[in-house]
Protein backbone atom coordinates (compact mmCIF):
# COMPACT_ATOMS: atom_id res chain seq x y z
CA UNK A 1 0.00 0.00 0.00
CA UNK A 2 2.77 2.40 0.99
CA UNK A 3 4.78 1.44 -2.12
CA UNK A 4 1.73 2.18 -4.23
CA UNK A 5 1.25 5.61 -2.63
CA UNK A 6 4.93 6.42 -3.16
CA UNK A 7 4.65 5.28 -6.78
CA UNK A 8 1.64 7.52 -7.51
CA UNK A 9 3.21 10.49 -5.73
CA UNK A 10 6.43 10.31 -7.75
CA UNK A 11 4.51 9.51 -10.94
CA UNK A 12 2.48 12.71 -10.71
CA UNK A 13 5.60 14.67 -9.81
CA UNK A 14 7.56 13.25 -12.76
CA UNK A 15 4.79 13.82 -15.32
CA UNK A 16 4.22 17.43 -14.25
CA UNK A 17 7.90 18.32 -14.18
CA UNK A 18 8.59 16.61 -17.52
CA UNK A 19 5.76 18.66 -19.03
CA UNK A 20 7.63 21.73 -17.77
CA UNK A 21 10.86 20.43 -19.35
CA UNK A 22 9.41 20.51 -22.85
CA UNK A 23 7.39 23.71 -22.48
CA UNK A 24 9.77 26.19 -20.81
CA UNK A 25 11.36 28.79 -23.08
CA UNK A 26 14.51 29.22 -21.01
CA UNK A 27 16.86 26.25 -21.38
CA UNK A 28 18.18 26.67 -17.82
CA UNK A 29 14.68 26.31 -16.37
CA UNK A 30 14.24 23.19 -18.47
CA UNK A 31 17.42 21.70 -17.00
CA UNK A 32 16.17 22.32 -13.47
CA UNK A 33 12.88 20.59 -14.24
CA UNK A 34 14.82 17.76 -15.90
CA UNK A 35 16.75 17.27 -12.63
CA UNK A 36 13.42 17.14 -10.81
CA UNK A 37 12.07 14.61 -13.30
CA UNK A 38 15.02 12.22 -13.14
CA UNK A 39 15.01 12.27 -9.33
CA UNK A 40 11.28 11.49 -9.33
CA UNK A 41 11.93 8.63 -11.74
CA UNK A 42 14.60 7.38 -9.33
CA UNK A 43 11.91 7.37 -6.62
CA UNK A 44 9.72 5.31 -8.92
CA UNK A 45 12.53 2.81 -9.41
CA UNK A 46 12.83 2.50 -5.64
CA UNK A 47 9.09 1.88 -5.31
CA UNK A 48 9.38 -0.80 -8.04
CA UNK A 49 12.06 -2.59 -5.96
CA UNK A 50 14.80 -1.77 -8.48
CA UNK A 51 17.10 -0.25 -5.88
CA UNK A 52 20.28 -0.51 -7.91
CA UNK A 53 18.59 1.12 -10.88
CA UNK A 54 17.37 3.97 -8.68
CA UNK A 55 20.83 4.54 -7.23
CA UNK A 56 22.38 4.53 -10.71
CA UNK A 57 19.67 6.91 -11.89
CA UNK A 58 20.51 9.39 -9.12
CA UNK A 59 24.28 9.06 -9.67
CA UNK A 60 24.35 9.13 -13.46
CA UNK A 61 21.42 11.38 -14.30
CA UNK A 62 21.21 13.60 -11.25
CA UNK A 63 24.95 13.86 -10.79
CA UNK A 64 26.26 13.52 -14.33
CA UNK A 65 23.94 14.33 -17.16
CA UNK A 66 22.17 17.28 -15.53
CA UNK A 67 25.51 18.87 -14.64
CA UNK A 68 26.67 18.27 -18.22
CA UNK A 69 23.60 20.11 -19.53
CA UNK A 70 24.21 23.00 -17.16
CA UNK A 71 27.84 23.25 -18.26
CA UNK A 72 26.92 23.29 -21.94
CA UNK A 73 24.34 26.04 -21.39
CA UNK A 74 26.87 28.06 -19.37
CA UNK A 75 29.72 27.58 -21.87
CA UNK A 76 27.76 29.03 -24.76
CA UNK A 77 26.81 32.59 -24.03
CA UNK A 78 23.04 32.69 -23.71
CA UNK A 79 22.79 36.21 -25.07
CA UNK A 80 24.27 35.01 -28.38
CA UNK A 81 21.40 32.65 -28.98
CA UNK A 82 18.80 33.85 -31.41
CA UNK A 83 15.16 33.55 -30.31
CA UNK A 84 13.45 30.32 -31.15
CA UNK A 85 11.45 30.15 -34.35
CA UNK A 86 8.88 27.51 -35.16
CA UNK A 87 8.29 27.76 -38.85
CA UNK A 88 8.79 24.09 -39.61
CA UNK A 89 6.22 22.90 -37.05
CA UNK A 90 4.90 19.55 -38.26
CA UNK A 91 1.20 20.18 -37.77
CA UNK A 92 0.00 16.64 -38.28
CA UNK A 93 1.76 15.57 -35.10
CA UNK A 94 -0.38 17.92 -33.01
CA UNK A 95 -3.31 15.58 -33.61
CA UNK A 96 -1.50 12.31 -34.28
CA UNK A 97 0.54 12.18 -31.06
CA UNK A 98 -2.27 12.63 -28.50
CA UNK A 99 -4.49 10.27 -30.50
CA UNK A 100 -1.79 7.59 -30.50
CA UNK A 101 -1.17 8.08 -26.78
CA UNK A 102 -4.90 7.87 -26.06
CA UNK A 103 -5.29 4.63 -27.99
CA UNK A 104 -2.23 3.06 -26.36
CA UNK A 105 -3.49 3.95 -22.86
CA UNK A 106 -6.95 2.66 -23.76
CA UNK A 107 -5.34 -0.55 -24.98
CA UNK A 108 -3.38 -0.96 -21.76
CA UNK A 109 -6.36 -0.27 -19.53
CA UNK A 110 -9.17 -2.09 -21.33
CA UNK A 111 -7.69 -5.16 -23.01
CA UNK A 112 -7.32 -8.02 -20.60
CA UNK A 113 -4.20 -9.99 -21.25
CA UNK A 114 -3.43 -13.31 -19.60
CA UNK A 115 -0.79 -13.09 -16.92
CA UNK A 116 2.64 -14.09 -18.18
CA UNK A 117 3.89 -17.46 -16.98
CA UNK A 118 6.13 -17.04 -13.99
CA UNK A 119 9.04 -19.35 -14.64
CA UNK A 120 11.76 -20.27 -12.19
CA UNK A 121 13.22 -16.78 -12.19
CA UNK A 122 15.84 -15.59 -9.78
CA UNK A 123 13.79 -12.98 -7.93
CA UNK A 124 14.50 -9.33 -7.37
CA UNK A 125 17.24 -9.60 -4.76
CA UNK A 126 20.49 -7.79 -5.28
CA UNK A 127 22.71 -10.94 -5.38
CA UNK A 128 20.46 -12.42 -8.08
CA UNK A 129 20.79 -9.22 -10.08
CA UNK A 130 24.59 -9.20 -9.80
CA UNK A 131 24.87 -12.90 -10.58
CA UNK A 132 22.81 -12.58 -13.73
CA UNK A 133 24.64 -9.44 -14.84
CA UNK A 134 28.05 -11.06 -14.53
CA UNK A 135 27.18 -14.47 -15.93
CA UNK A 136 24.40 -14.34 -18.53
CA UNK A 137 25.05 -10.75 -19.58
CA UNK A 138 28.83 -10.70 -19.22
CA UNK A 139 29.56 -10.17 -22.92
CA UNK A 140 27.25 -7.12 -23.30
CA UNK A 141 28.78 -5.76 -20.10
CA UNK A 142 32.29 -5.96 -21.55
CA UNK A 143 31.16 -4.52 -24.88
CA UNK A 144 29.65 -1.63 -22.91
CA UNK A 145 33.07 -0.80 -21.54
CA UNK A 146 34.43 -0.62 -25.09
CA UNK A 147 31.53 1.69 -25.98
CA UNK A 148 32.40 3.96 -23.07
CA UNK A 149 36.04 4.12 -24.13
CA UNK A 150 35.00 5.00 -27.68
CA UNK A 151 32.65 7.68 -26.36
CA UNK A 152 35.41 9.14 -24.19
CA UNK A 153 37.75 9.50 -27.16
CA UNK A 154 35.04 10.50 -29.64
CA UNK A 155 33.49 13.22 -27.49
CA UNK A 156 36.89 14.86 -26.91
CA UNK A 157 37.73 14.67 -30.63
CA UNK A 158 34.40 16.11 -31.69
CA UNK A 159 34.28 18.91 -29.14
CA UNK A 160 37.85 20.20 -29.34
CA UNK A 161 38.47 23.58 -30.87
CA UNK A 162 41.08 22.84 -33.52
CA UNK A 163 40.42 20.46 -36.36
CA UNK A 164 42.62 17.40 -36.72
CA UNK A 165 44.49 18.51 -39.83
CA UNK A 166 45.41 21.89 -38.40
CA UNK A 167 49.07 22.16 -37.54
CA UNK A 168 49.54 22.79 -33.88
CA UNK B 1 2.32 -4.78 -5.50
CA UNK B 2 2.03 -1.93 -7.95
CA UNK B 3 -0.38 -2.70 -10.81
CA UNK B 4 1.47 -3.14 -14.09
CA UNK B 5 -1.18 -1.06 -15.90
CA UNK B 6 -0.30 2.01 -13.83
CA UNK B 7 3.37 1.54 -14.67
CA UNK B 8 2.53 1.19 -18.35
CA UNK B 9 0.37 4.33 -18.41
CA UNK B 10 3.00 6.33 -16.55
CA UNK B 11 5.86 5.16 -18.78
CA UNK B 12 3.81 5.91 -21.88
CA UNK B 13 3.04 9.42 -20.58
CA UNK B 14 6.71 10.21 -19.99
CA UNK B 15 7.65 8.71 -23.37
CA UNK B 16 5.05 10.78 -25.21
CA UNK B 17 5.98 13.98 -23.42
CA UNK B 18 9.55 13.37 -24.55
CA UNK B 19 8.39 12.62 -28.09
CA UNK B 20 6.41 15.84 -28.07
CA UNK B 21 9.53 17.74 -27.06
CA UNK B 22 11.66 16.14 -29.78
CA UNK B 23 9.11 16.89 -32.47
CA UNK B 24 7.97 20.38 -31.52
CA UNK B 25 10.89 22.17 -29.91
CA UNK B 26 13.51 23.75 -32.14
CA UNK B 27 16.10 24.33 -29.44
CA UNK B 28 18.77 21.64 -29.83
CA UNK B 29 19.57 21.42 -26.10
CA UNK B 30 15.92 20.98 -25.15
CA UNK B 31 15.58 18.34 -27.87
CA UNK B 32 18.45 16.41 -26.25
CA UNK B 33 16.68 16.73 -22.89
CA UNK B 34 13.54 15.31 -24.45
CA UNK B 35 15.61 12.36 -25.68
CA UNK B 36 16.55 11.70 -22.07
CA UNK B 37 12.85 11.73 -21.22
CA UNK B 38 12.18 9.16 -23.95
CA UNK B 39 14.84 6.83 -22.57
CA UNK B 40 13.53 7.36 -19.03
CA UNK B 41 10.06 6.31 -20.14
CA UNK B 42 11.46 3.10 -21.58
CA UNK B 43 13.41 2.47 -18.38
CA UNK B 44 10.24 2.82 -16.32
CA UNK B 45 8.53 0.18 -18.47
CA UNK B 46 11.53 -2.14 -18.11
CA UNK B 47 11.67 -1.71 -14.33
CA UNK B 48 7.91 -2.25 -14.07
CA UNK B 49 8.04 -5.46 -16.09
CA UNK B 50 11.00 -6.62 -14.04
CA UNK B 51 8.93 -6.02 -10.91
CA UNK B 52 5.93 -7.81 -12.39
CA UNK B 53 7.83 -10.89 -13.56
CA UNK B 54 10.04 -11.08 -10.42
CA UNK B 55 13.11 -11.19 -12.64
CA UNK B 56 16.23 -8.99 -12.68
CA UNK B 57 16.45 -9.08 -16.48
CA UNK B 58 14.46 -5.88 -16.95
CA UNK B 59 16.68 -3.98 -14.52
CA UNK B 60 19.82 -5.24 -16.26
CA UNK B 61 18.51 -4.10 -19.61
CA UNK B 62 17.61 -0.73 -18.10
CA UNK B 63 21.20 -0.39 -16.87
CA UNK B 64 22.38 -0.83 -20.44
CA UNK B 65 19.84 1.74 -21.62
CA UNK B 66 21.17 4.24 -19.06
CA UNK B 67 24.70 3.56 -20.25
CA UNK B 68 23.64 4.23 -23.81
CA UNK B 69 21.90 7.43 -22.73
CA UNK B 70 25.10 8.67 -21.12
CA UNK B 71 27.13 7.94 -24.24
CA UNK B 72 24.54 9.66 -26.39
CA UNK B 73 24.54 12.73 -24.15
CA UNK B 74 28.34 13.02 -24.18
CA UNK B 75 28.75 12.69 -27.95
CA UNK B 76 25.65 14.78 -28.58
CA UNK B 77 27.05 17.64 -26.51
CA UNK B 78 30.36 17.43 -28.32
CA UNK B 79 28.50 17.82 -31.60
CA UNK B 80 26.33 20.64 -30.23
CA UNK B 81 29.37 22.55 -29.00
CA UNK B 82 31.30 22.22 -32.25
CA UNK B 83 28.21 23.21 -34.22
CA UNK B 84 27.52 26.18 -31.96
CA UNK B 85 31.04 27.49 -32.57
CA UNK B 86 30.22 27.84 -36.25
CA UNK B 87 26.57 28.91 -36.33
CA UNK B 88 25.96 30.67 -32.98
CA UNK B 89 22.51 29.19 -32.75
CA UNK B 90 20.66 26.20 -31.31
CA UNK B 91 17.78 26.53 -33.77
CA UNK B 92 17.17 23.33 -35.72
CA UNK B 93 15.65 25.31 -38.61
CA UNK B 94 19.09 26.79 -39.26
CA UNK B 95 20.54 23.34 -39.96
CA UNK B 96 20.10 23.63 -43.70
CA UNK B 97 23.57 23.38 -45.21
CA UNK B 98 22.69 20.18 -47.07
CA UNK B 99 19.49 21.61 -48.56
CA UNK B 100 19.51 21.00 -52.32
Amino acid sequence: MIARLIFYFFAVLAVVSSLFVVTRKNAMHSVMYLAFTVLSVAGIFFSLQAEYLGAIQILVYGGGIVVLYIFVIIIVNLSEIKPERRKLLPRIFIFALPALLFFLILDVLLVNRPAPPSGPEAGLTFPAFAEMLFSTYLVPFEIASILLLAVLIGAILVARKRLLHDSD
Amino acid sequence: MIPINAVFVFGLLIFFIGLFGVLFRKNLVIMLMSLELLLNGVNILLAGLSHQLRSPRGSIFAIFVILMAVSEAAVGFGLVLSYFRQKKTYDMDEFNELKG
